[in-house]
């Protein structure tokens, strides 16, 4: 491997060997120090899993970064309250630091019961409010108590463990909410876990399930609110999209109300589809699996043939991916295997041991596999395995366009659906209208002038002079 | 958002130090940072900045841990410095605290010895920056660094020529400004920092992990001998101005300035640069006077700005003061950093330009929030916002625009190249400014002079509108009139309009002008063709007359038809889309005779600003085409609505021209003008409510509605919407008939229509048609003769309809020369709505009639006998046209 990797990450990434590597990956562990990763924190997992919560009042107890770098960047869209994009923090000063921040939430809560009335508040306690000895959880009980609404501690200070770690402190706080209502007399339908409704997602597969006859009691969280969370115990079954989020809870909800679950994704035709009809199998609605079917005969042909329609312009291309989840880099996989794409090098954040083994099996021999990846190793690598396009989150972004590579945004900040038949068409106009545009053309045609702009201004007179004299002759 | 609150920061107008810091060493030479906290702030931060500069953006986090936390974390730094010099190489290390690590006091610059002992290999220069984010805002953090560079880096105190020069964060194309002007004004200088390259970068084909721009350390080391420092941060405080700190540790002269924003402050910047002995080019004073010129021009929309300016000090200072040289009011100006001096600095100034303008009040708040501007912005009435796009949210939900400057620019590319530097970038923001208030102008006017002076009357003729004062005059003398002296009844009038009496169809003839090809609705099941001689349709015409040559063609008419008795204005698109013409038209035929009975149709949309116009021309009659009467069913049918200047769409449209299509009417029929309302029957769309719209516009006064087919015009949306037979819409009329008056003898005709309703002559009235004579002399003859039917009434023109022909006349041509063999008679397909009774057998009679034919001509044709004649290779043409011309176009289609 290249000098560009530091020693203590090689165990994180993997080339895929003809055979059987044996060894596994090194994953799931806190970030290296000065590798620069792309990673966030406890905090930023909790939040992306609550936030879409649309009627929810969700208070960053901390200084005022946190609520400021969360604002509204997130593209779950809301059927209802627009409560949550909105970033409220109680923007703690120096004074708090020494004399404790606790008054000063308590005192925030106050206002916003009167100002506002929420039926349920989060607060989020940051990286220092451990330190300095707040007890939030203790205001948030007392909170409870006189205002008689739901107020929920969310512990995720940075530094506590990676960003599923704050995954795991959002489905405690979720569970908290839940607990209460468990005995309710069973509903049907089934809730969907996993899905934030980025640019409509869920409803998207909420019409397909609407079509088969399948109610949706809750989803989380996009497009979530109060009043249907606290039904979602009645539910029959969980549907886990994104797993690295919500596995958890899932379990959780297993063990608390006897809930079963299956995981699904809904990134791709075959994945889709897939979906469609395992989620009418696990329900025994012969009826529903039908009716998937007819969804299924109906949709699945008019996305392959558009698929089909842009493949030629794909022929030979290569890409790179780097997400969040393993589950959404296992489907992106799928997807360009669909599309005759060749996936040359994938990473994530936060994949656990068992998504790169289904990773590993699924690329080529040669394929990067690398887990919680620094700039330095994906510059490197996208640059020796050639790749034309890579999927991956903002940061990544204008790197990808720095080495002259295509992107595709699969990110929370997306405006443009990616799941179910309808995200079929809509990623591969993605890829497309960034892989064939035609400004990689000038990329590659301009290293003259890439020489010239370095160049001192003096040389450029005597070059045209040079010419003129050509001219002449 | 709701009431300010006072514990909660409630949207941010802030971020937070670390910020401040990282984004100040990118403007250092070869430089890289670090936070020493948890990974999430570098993240989060990183994220925040990639998205304004569109540059990857690398930041190191010292990633502390639990057990960092709790036993310090001078590993995990030791470790981040290793392992981010291993992979960047950089000259300088810009170190900074966040929230945590001071926190838990963190001892930085022990770290750094115990570092540098344990690899004294490394040159680096390291520069520890205190930037808890509870300390203050990035602006803050931005400064605390550069008082930190001056501080760490080893200085060189001998004295020399060079001016230092100090700025907060600017954009890269700023500050790329600012150094072009200083480049060419002679003065050697240190900039600190330089962020014109190193988050706006060229494309190139090595892309260095590691900027390679900004101030060199070696020029920042000789800023303690300068002979003066310029700061162009008025508000920064002194315990962390690095100019304070050159002054009191080096005695270098410190001069802090305003940001060169504005007229006045630019002035204040050359002429202290002048001072020092700069040079500047002519070209400068050159950009001054067009500042000043273009300020003139734009300073009465300037004037009617209520801007609300928000970011950090230093800029929203210099925005602010800007903006009140141009004679906009800042209602509202407003950081989210803690600074009381921003309202010392600008109250004065702001009370000034609020004088002028006689506005009652404004706000200048430091450490405020997003809500509490929100509030502010529209207690004051503000109707712009200059600031980073994190007002976008106020933008949206209450359409106060937005220009964005400063940091950050998340919404838009190119936020790192705003300009508003020197005299040239202030030109173009009082010129983005004034644009914002001409563009809300041109938007809103029609229609908000339309609301505030505009009432329907009862004393119809009193408001004139729209360019038509001129008209009028030229007809009653500069007076209005009372009212047009009418000689005939209205009752009488109908009695000889054969559209509105069947009786008259038969006996009087009208002529439709078509002076008015635009049209201000787009409907599902139209398309409007203006020199096409072959349909016959609304919507057709064979050309557009002005009205001139419609006066014209009124007395060749007049002179030719006795029997003439209505002058109708039906398009080809809308006659109010086109008002002037309509009416000038109407105006001038009135001035030649004063008897003939007027005829309007119109989509309504436009209808009740007109309705005075029509009774002052003397209109009786009107038609409104009304295919709905609720908005969810009316956006199936109209794709958009144009109206005063907005485009509007779906429901909306649908909405809108509800609303003036109703008002329209009524108003129509309180006028005492005799209202027909035309539906077009459409399947599966308004089939059902069609009852309810009869009903609805006979409550409004209509007098009678005209239920028609839809014609599935090739091109237009609903070209394949399955047909409606004679049947269905009989029986349609039928089920309406109880309600209102039902028209049956409807010939759906073109909008240059002449004569009798079953007998249209207008191909004798046409223009005379320029024939390019390359394509005259190309038609070679074709051998063989092709045999083809013609559905005609006279054998004249092709002007009927297939089911309804008699006979069919027979002809044979090469494409050149037509020769006519023989009328065919034929048992009618269909005779009309009554005996439509044995179908089959008709159409076996037709079809034999024409069966040895290769083609058909007539005006229309069904749906089905079209498949039927299809099935058996006869090609069928429908059109207008003279029956030989028709006939040997048709040959020659079918020849290839």
């Amino acid at each position: 491997m290249s000098a560009e990797i530091l020693e203590e990450r090689r165990l994180s990434i993997q080339r895929k060997g003809g055979g059987c590597g044996g060894d596994g990956m090194r994953c799931d562990a806190a970030s290296v120090a000065g590798a620069v990763s792309q990673r966030a924190c406890v905090y930023c997992g909790a939040r992306v899993v609550l936030n879409p919560i649309t009627d929810a009042f969700h208070i960053v107890h901390g200084p005022i970064g946190c609520a400021s770098y969360t604002w509204d960047i997130r593209g779950s869209l809301t059927s209802g309250s627009e409560l949550f994009r909105n970033s409220f923090s109680t923007d703690l000063q120096e004074k708090d630091i020494v004399f404790g921040g606790a008054v000063k939430l308590t005192a925030a809560i106050d206002e916003v019961m009167q100002q506002y009335a929420p039926k349920l508040i989060f607060v989020y306690a940051t990286c220092i409010v451990g330190v300095i000895g707040d007890d939030v959880e203790a205001v948030c009980r007392d909170a409870e108590k006189k205002y008689g609404i739901r107020v929920i501690a969310v512990k995720a200070p940075g530094f506590s463990g990676t960003k599923s770690t704050g995954y795991r402190m959002a489905c405690n706080a979720l569970m908290q909410l839940l607990t209460p209502h468990a005995d309710q007399p069973k509903a049907v339908g089934v809730n969907i876990l996993g899905d934030y409704n980025l640019a409509g997602e869920m409803w998207i597969i909420k019409n397909y399930l609407r079509d088969m006859g399948i109610p949706v009691v809750a989803t989380f969280t996009g497009d979530a609110s109060y009043d249907t969370l606290i039904k979602a115990p009645t539910a029959q079954l969980n549907i886990v999209q994104c797993a690295g989020s919500m596995m958890y809870l899932a379990h959780r909800m297993e063990d608390a109300f006897g809930i079963p679950w299956m995981k699904a994704s809904f990134f791709g035709v075959e994945d889709t589809s897939t979906a469609l009809r395992q989620v009418a199998e696990h329900l025994h609605d012969s009826q529903a699996k039908e009716r998937a079917e007819a969804i299924i005969a109906k949709r699945a042909p008019v996305a392959e043939e558009f698929l089909q329609r842009y493949k030629a312009h794909f022929i030979g291309k290569k890409a790179a991916i780097f997400v969040g989840g393993g589950f959404k880099a296992i489907s992106l996989i799928r997807q360009f295997n669909e599309m005759g794409i060749e996936t040359v090098v994938v990473g994530t954040q936060t994949g656990k041991e068992e998504d790169y083994e289904i990773i590993s099996s699924l690329v080529n021999p040669g394929t990067i596999i690398l887990d919680d990846a620094n700039p330095a190793e994906l510059e490197t690598f996208m640059k020796e395995k050639g790749a034309d396009i890579l999927v991956g989150g903002v940061k990544e972004r204008p790197l990808a366009y720095k080495l002259g590579i295509a992107f595709c945004d699969h990110n929370h900040e997306r405006k443009h659906a990616l799941g179910g038949f309808e995200g079929v068409e809509n990623f591969t106009r993605e890829v497309n209208l960034s892989l064939n545009s035609p400004v990689w053309q000038q990329v590659r045609t301009g290293a003259s002038y890439h020489l010239r702009a370095q160049a001192p201004a003096k040389q450029v007179p005597r070059l045209l002079g040079h010419r003129s004299k050509r001219v002449g002759a | 958002m709701g009431a300010n609150l006072v514990n909660l920061n409630a949207n941010p107008c802030k971020m937070c130090m670390p910020m401040g810091a990282v984004s100040a060493f990118y403007g250092i030479g070869m430089s890289m940072s670090i936070l020493h906290g948890s990974q999430g702030c570098s993240t989060y931060i990183r994220r925040h900045m990639a998205t304004h500069y569109n540059e990857p953006v690398d930041i190191a986090s010292a990633s502390l841990t639990e057990e960092g936390t709790v036993f310090g974390g001078a590993k995990n730094l030791m470790k981040g410095l290793e392992n981010l010099l291993s992979l960047y190489h950089p000259k300088v290390i810009g170190i900074a605290t966040t929230c945590l690590a001071e926190t838990i006091g963190e001892d930085i610059d022990g770290i750094i010895r115990d570092f540098q002992e344990k690899h004294p290999d490394v040159t680096a220069t390291f520069i520890p920056v205190s930037s808890p984010g509870y300390g203050g805002s990035q602006y803050e953090g931005f400064f605390r660094a550069l008082h930190a560079i001056v501080r760490y880096v080893p200085m060189d105190t001998q004295s020399h020529e060079m001016i230092n020069v100090i700025t907060g964060h600017l954009s890269a194309a700023d500050t790329r400004a600012l150094k072009s002007l200083l480049d060419a004004s002679g003065l050697d200088y240190v900039l600190l920092p330089d962020l014109s390259q190193n988050l706006d970068g060229i494309h190139s084909e090595n892309y260095k992990r590691l900027p390679q721009h900004g101030t060199p350390l070696e020029r920042i080391s000789r800023m303690a001998g300068a002979r003066m420092t310029l700061e162009l941060a008025p508000l920064c405080p002194e315990e962390y101005s690095p100019g304070a700190y050159l002054r009191d540790t080096y005695g270098v002269p410190l001069l802090r300035l305003n940001l060169p924003v504005g007229l006045e402050d630019t002035d204040m910047f050359i002429a202290t640069l002048e001072s020092l002995g700069a040079i500047i080019p002519a070209s400068v004073f050159e950009e001054r006077g067009r500042h000043v010129d273009a300020m003139i021009d734009a300073h009465k929309y300037n004037a009617q700005c209520r801007a609300a300016i928000f970011g950090e000090p230093d800029i929203t200072l210099g925005l602010t003061r800007a903006c009140c040289e141009n004679g906009v009011v800042p209602v509202v100006v407003a950081t989210g950093s803690r600074c009381p001096a921003l309202k010392e600095s600008l109250g004065v100034t702001v009370a000034q330009a609020a004088e002028v303008q006689f506005c009652d009040g404004f706000d200048i708040l430091d450490f405020a929030d997003f809500t509490a501007i929100e509030n502010a912005l529209l207690a004051r009435g503000a109707n712009l916002m200059i600031g980073n796009s994190d007002g976008r949210r106020i933008e949206e939900h209450h359409h106060v625009p937005l220009l964005r400057y400063g940091f950050p620019i998340h919404d838009r590319v190119g936020g790192q190249r705003t300009r508003v530097l020197l005299y040239d970038g202030s030109l173009s923001l009082m010129e983005s400014t004034a644009n914002a208030m001409l563009q809300k102008t041109e938007e809103t006017f029609r229609e908000e002079l339309h609301g505030k002076y505009y009432f329907l009357t009862e004393e119809a003729g009193k408001a004139s509108s729209h360019g038509l004062e001129k008209a009028a005059s030229v007809v009653s003398g500069g007076t209005m009139p009372e009212e047009t002296s009418v000689p005939l009844s209205a009752a009488e009038r109908t009695r000889t309009h054969p559209c509105f009496s069947c009786g008259a169809c038969a006996t009087s003839a009208r002529l439709h002008l078509p002076v008015a090809p635009e049209c201000n609705l787009s409907c599902n099941y139209c398309v409007r063709k203006y020199s096409c001689p072959n349909e016959s349709r609304p919507g057709v015409t064979t050309a557009v007359l002005n009205p001139e040559q419609a006066l014209e063609r009124f007395l060749a008419v007049r002179q030719d038809m006795p029997n003439l008795t209505v002058v109708g204005i039906a398009g080809p698109g809308d006659s109010l889309a086109n008002a002037e013409m309509t009416f000038r038209t109407l105006e001038r035929i009135r001035q030649e005779d004063d008897n003939i009975t007027f005829c309007m149709s119109t989509n309504g949309l436009a209808l009740p600003e007109y309705v005075a116009d029509m009774k002052r021309v003397g209109v009786s009659h009107a038609t409104v085409t009304i295919n709905a009467v609720d908005p969810v069913i009316g956006s199936q049918i109209y794709r958009y609505a144009d109206y005063r200047g907005h485009r509007y769409h779906g429901e909306t449209a649908a909405a809108l021209l509800l609303a003036n299509q109703l008002a329209g009417l009524r108003a129509l029929t309180q006028a005492g003008i005799i209202c027909k309302v035309n539906t077009v029957l459409l399947k599966g769309i308004n089939e059902e409510h069609i009852p309810t719209v009869v009903a609805t516009v006979r409550d409004l006064g209509a007098e009678m509605t005209n239920i028609m087919q839809l014609i599935p015009v090739k091109g237009s949306a609903f070209e394949h919407m399955p047909l409606v037979s004679n049947k269905e819409l009989t029986d349609m009329r039928k089920r309406c008939e109880p309600t209102l008056k039902q028209m049956y003898h409807c010939h759906q005709c073109r909008a240059d229509a002449v004569g009798l309703l079953n007998d249209d002559r207008s191909i004798e009235y046409r223009l005379p048609e320029i024939t390019p004579i390359a394509a005259q002399e190309k038609s070679a003859p074709i051998a063989r003769r092709i045999r083809i039917a013609v559905a005609s009434k006279t054998g004249v023109t092709v002007d009927q309809h297939f089911g309804q022909a008699d006979q069919f006349y027979i002809y044979e041509s090469n494409g050149h020369d037509a020769s006519f063999v023989e009328t065919r008679s034929v048992s009618r397909y269909c005779k009309g709505m009554d005996d439509c009774g044995s179908k089959s057998g008709r159409m076996e009679g037709i079809l034999c009639a024409v069966e040895d034919c290769a083609g058909v001509l007539a005006l229309r044709i069904g749906d089905s006998p079209l498949h039927k004649l299809q099935k058996k290779g006869i090609r069928v043409f429908t059109q207008y046209e003279r029956v030989e011309k028709a006939v040997n176009d048709a040959a020659k289609a079918l020849c290839g």
